[in-house]
């Protein structure tokens, strides 16, 4: 009798296991993947225009039974209070279920990230279970609609690859910040720093006399490129302070932003800077950053004082003014006083900008700060936000040279022409 | 589970089959008169218990001494003895002796003559070989060797192939599979004792181990299990296998079977005990664990870096072929968060236009190759290449091709099915596959969370397996002195130790650094 029941029992296992299973079962054929979420205003107060934008699975795929000719992206726009309640409102549209699994950016437009509620609806990203931190959060001049549906990459036809190489490549050479939604919680929490976020457009000027002269020194859209490429721009930040969006940097403004960061992973810049030796051409050098800043800090004083020294390593590549300053220990200096000079000016100039544009700093100078005082409390009364404005703060930057490129002498100028 | 599973297995192992004490007893009686001092009377007997002349190989040749006139009748069974020998040294010398007073032990030429003084020692010797010869007026009969039992002779290992090393496999002779291992062991405490195991076929089992290096607990409890069977006829060794592992239920097995002579001249210098007998092409290696099913001796013939080298793609495969389809299964539908963005489009892509769920699509996959596997093993051989092309094509291109399996999982069962192979050991092998089909349904049911939940599961029954004592994960889990040969091997300078789970009675097998 035991037995039997014994028996019993071991059959009756594996209908538990039946009857129990398949609570989160999710085909992948029966999802849609969105890899971009736009948010822009709406008329309705305590609502916006939300965006999706989705990938075709089967574009770029070839497989045998035959390919297809379908769009390799579709949008959805509708407008909801948030982007949670959207997955399913969105299906009178969308036939499966909307996954954030390959959600890689957040794109809200200017507009919108220059609204006072802004904050409200991008909160909910960290209440969703599926949104990753590392999402990156982009700022669009246009509307974020018009940014999804207008951008067209050229060769990467899959989306996600687009945005992830494109941010990727852009934080290396340091034309955009990193700007993961982990970033901007954290520095919106800490009430003491910018938060810098990509910018980009695909609202590109066309007429000749709109458009930067100095190449980098630019917004998105603002940069002369031709030729057939991909129709959005990625340069330069929208700068926020408490969760709104205050101003912009350029691009070059936001690579001097990173250099002085050092939690910023910017490893090399190639930049082009006026050449000391003849004042038509310009010398591309390639900076690298060797050691971290240093920063002093009296806080004490009235006003209080930071010193910044920038350890620079640079290489300088070109010499289209043929002076071969390797050669000579004069020339070596004077390009040293000129470069330090050079950068100097266009740092103050960026940290000038921040005190009086911004009222406050993006180079994570308050964590530095915070050593200076014994408590928290002795700090939070200190007030940083408030008292930066006021700072006096100079930076200095030391460069030591590393290579003139693979063969360091060239012939002069004018022994080769006479 | 298993005790109530074992005790259906032991009520079935116990009865007995009807009517068989009959006959057995009749065949007994017989057997049990002494030698008379009549010819007459013995060549009738003899005749009798053979059933002579319906049973054609028995043959009787009788003849009278040169000399003395005696007659003389001399049996044996023409198919298993060698009948050249009989003529040269028996009948010859007999037919042409001129000493009458020589005794037959004086006329005979072979290297031994033994004394059988009744019926029974007659007919044993008849039936393993021997000839067997009466004589007028004597009342003892006297038998020579002159066994010639038909058989392949050594040819190459066929299932444990190795790149280096010794490349002859037993084979079904006992005597010659003997020889292969004295050949390597040139020691007089080598040891080999039989034990008959069968009532009416008298099959013999030979236990082999060294007499003052294996656990004698051992080497008694192992003849006492083979003493204990009460079977009529048990073949070879791949039978007498099941009958003496301690779980026939479990899935892993508890006894290793090596068709090598190196291998099990191996594990005898360590303490093991093997088990030989005649009609069976290989060894029964005993006590097993865990790592002898997985080692190969090639990992010990390569180089330490290249044997350890070979472990870690066996090991590695080992997993594969467990996980990867359920782990394909788990990802896709569970969770597909964890799989990069491409390879999530890609599979997403390539599953648009099939009709299945990924777990049927797996698992018919996974059928179809176990039955391409099947299929081919049992083929005759002409055919052997037909199928092979027959299942590629059709479980490949032509399925993907019609939409029915997603090319994606062709090549995760290609994958799965051919990391399987690595592991030589058959009953491992099938041991892998099983469980690989269960963790296909688990991963199915719960993700990897069924997965995990199995896998610790299985890795406790392993812990719990014992063979004939021994941990089945002996010597990692539980601990023991031992020379470190799981995962990866030791340099062989440094494997100084005999394993520590057999007790051996020497644990030391070289002196450190194995130099002097």
């Amino acid at each position: 009798m035991k037995q039997n029941n014994l028996i019993k029992l071991i059959f009756l296992i594996p209908f538990i296991l039946i009857l129990t299973g398949c609570w989160d079962l999710k085909g992948l054929d029966r999802q849609v993947f969105v890899i971009g979420i736009g948010l822009d205003v709406s008329d309705e107060k305590g609502k916006i225009d939300i965006t999706y934008l989705i990938a075709n699975p089967e574009v770029g795929t070839s497989f045998a039974g035959g390919g297809t000719e379908e769009d390799t992206v579709m949008t959805v726009t509708m407008r909801s209070p948030d982007f949670l309640s959207l997955r399913h409102s969105v299906n009178a549209a969308v036939a499966r279920e909307i996954s954030y699994d390959l959600l890689k950016v957040i794109v809200v437009s200017e507009e919108l990230a220059k609204d006072e509620e802004f904050i409200r609806f991008l909160y909910s990203a960290e209440k969703d279970r599926e949104i990753k931190r590392n999402t990156y959060l982009i700022v669009t001049k246009e509307k974020a609609a018009e940014f999804l549906s207008k951008n067209d990459p050229k060769f990467l036809t899959r989306p996600h690859k687009f945005y992830e190489n494109m941010i990727q490549r852009g934080i290396e050479v340091g034309f955009i910040p990193n700007s993961e939604l982990h970033h901007f919680f954290r520095v919106t929490e800490e009430d003491a720093n910018l938060f810098l976020a990509t910018y980009a457009t695909t609202n590109i000027r066309q007429k000749e006399d709109e458009y930067r002269i100095n190449e980098m020194d630019a917004l998105a859209g603002d940069v002369r490129i031709e030729g057939e490429t991909n129709s959005a721009n990625f340069l330069g930040a929208a700068v926020f302070l408490e969760g709104m969006m205050i101003g912009t940097l350029t691009g070059v403004e936001n690579r001097i932003v990173m250099l002085l960061h050092d939690a910023s992973s910017i490893t090399d810049i190639l930049a082009p800077i006026p050449d000391p030796f003849h004042e038509d051409y310009e010398l591309t050098v390639r900076i690298r950053k060797q050691h971290n800043t240093s920063v002093e800090m009296n806080v004490h004083d009235m006003p209080p004082k930071i010193h910044v020294t920038l350890p620079l390593t640079v290489d300088v590549l070109t010499d289209p003014s043929m002076e071969n300053p390797v050669d000579n220990k004069k020339k070596v200096e004077k390009l040293r006083s000129t470069m330090e000079e050079f950068m100097e000016t266009k740092i103050m100039a960026l940290v000038e900008k921040s005190q009086k544009e911004f009222k406050a700093e993006p180079f994570g100078w308050s964590l530095y700060a915070r050593k200076e005082f014994k408590t928290l409390k002795d700090y939070m009364e200190f007030d940083w936000m408030r008292t930066y404005p006021e700072m006096k703060i100079d930076v200095d930057v030391e460069i030591r040279f590393g290579q003139f490129g693979r063969q360091p002498k060239t012939p002069s100028y004018k022994g080769i022409r006479d | 589970m298993f005790k109530v599973l074992k005790k259906l297995a032991g009520k079935k192992r116990n009865k007995r089959p009807v009517g068989s004490e009959d006959t057995l007893a009749s065949q007994a009686s017989t057997k049990d008169q002494s030698i008379s001092y009549q010819i007459e009377d013995n060549i009738k007997q003899v005749k009798k218990i053979f059933h002579y002349p319906d049973n054609k190989d028995i043959k009787l040749r009788e003849c009278k001494i040169g000399a003395s006139e005696k007659r003389v009748a001399i049996f044996f069974i023409s198919t298993i003895t060698d009948v050249r020998t009989i003529e040269d040294s028996a009948i010859g010398p007999i037919l042409k002796n001129k000493h009458p007073d020589a005794t037959i032990k004086e006329m005979i030429a072979t290297q031994n003559i033994t004394h059988l003084s009744t019926m029974r020692d007659v007919v044993q010797n008849m039936n393993t070989g021997n000839a067997v010869i009466f004589i007028e007026g004597e009342t003892s009969a006297y038998a020579f060797e002159c066994a010639n039992f038909q058989g392949r002779s050594v040819e190459k290992a066929e299932n444990e192939v190795v790149i280096k090393g010794p490349k002859e496999a037993f084979t079904e002779k006992v005597v010659v599979n003997l020889s292969l291992i004295r050949k390597r062991i040139k020691n007089e405490d080598l040891m080999a004792e039989t034990v008959t195991i069968s009532t009416r076929s008298k099959n013999e089992v030979f236990i082999l181990y060294i007499r003052n290096l294996a656990n004698e607990k051992l080497v008694d409890n192992i003849k006492n299990r083979l003493k204990n069977l009460d079977v009529d006829a048990i073949q070879n060794l791949s039978l007498l296998e099941q009958y003496i592992e301690e779980r026939p239920f479990s899935m892993f097995p508890s006894v290793l079977y090596s068709e090598r002579p190196d291998r099990a001249t191996s594990f005898l210098e360590d303490g093991h005990i093997i088990l030989l007998m005649d009609n069976s092409p290989d060894s029964l290696i005993l006590p097993a664990t865990f790592w002898s099913f997985f080692h190969t001796s090639d990992d010990h013939y390569l180089r330490f870096i290249f044997g350890n080298f070979a472990r870690f793609i066996r090991a590695g495969a080992m997993f594969i072929t467990i996980f990867i389809s359920a782990i394909f299964i788990a990802v896709t539908t569970y969770h597909s968060e964890m799989i990069p963005a491409d390879l999530l489009l890609a599979i997403a892509g390539s599953r648009e236009k099939v009709p299945f769920p990924v777990f049927f699509e797996i698992l018919l996959m996974e059928i179809a190759f176990e039955l391409i596997r099947e299929a081919g093993l049992r083929v005759p051989n002409p055919m052997g290449p037909t199928i092979g092309i027959v299942g590629a094509l059709i479980l490949g291109q032509a399925a993907v091709e019609a939409n029915i399996i997603s090319p994606i999982v062709i090549i995760v069962v290609a994958l799965s099915g051919l990391t399987s192979f690595t592991i030589s050991d058959v009953s491992l092998n099938f041991a892998l596959r099983i469980i690989r089909f269960i963790f296909i349904f688990s991963a199915g049911l719960f993700g990897i969370f069924g997965m995990t939940s199995f896998f610790v599961m299985g890795i406790f029954y392993l812990t719990s397996l014992k063979s004939f004592g021994v941990p089945f994960l002996a010597p990692m889990s539980p601990h023991y002195v031992a020379s470190g040969d799981t995962i990866f091997r030791r340099v062989l300078k440094n494997e100084n130790l005999r394993p520590g789970y057999l007790k051996p009675k020497d644990m030391k097998k070289k002196s450190d650094e194995a130099v002097k």
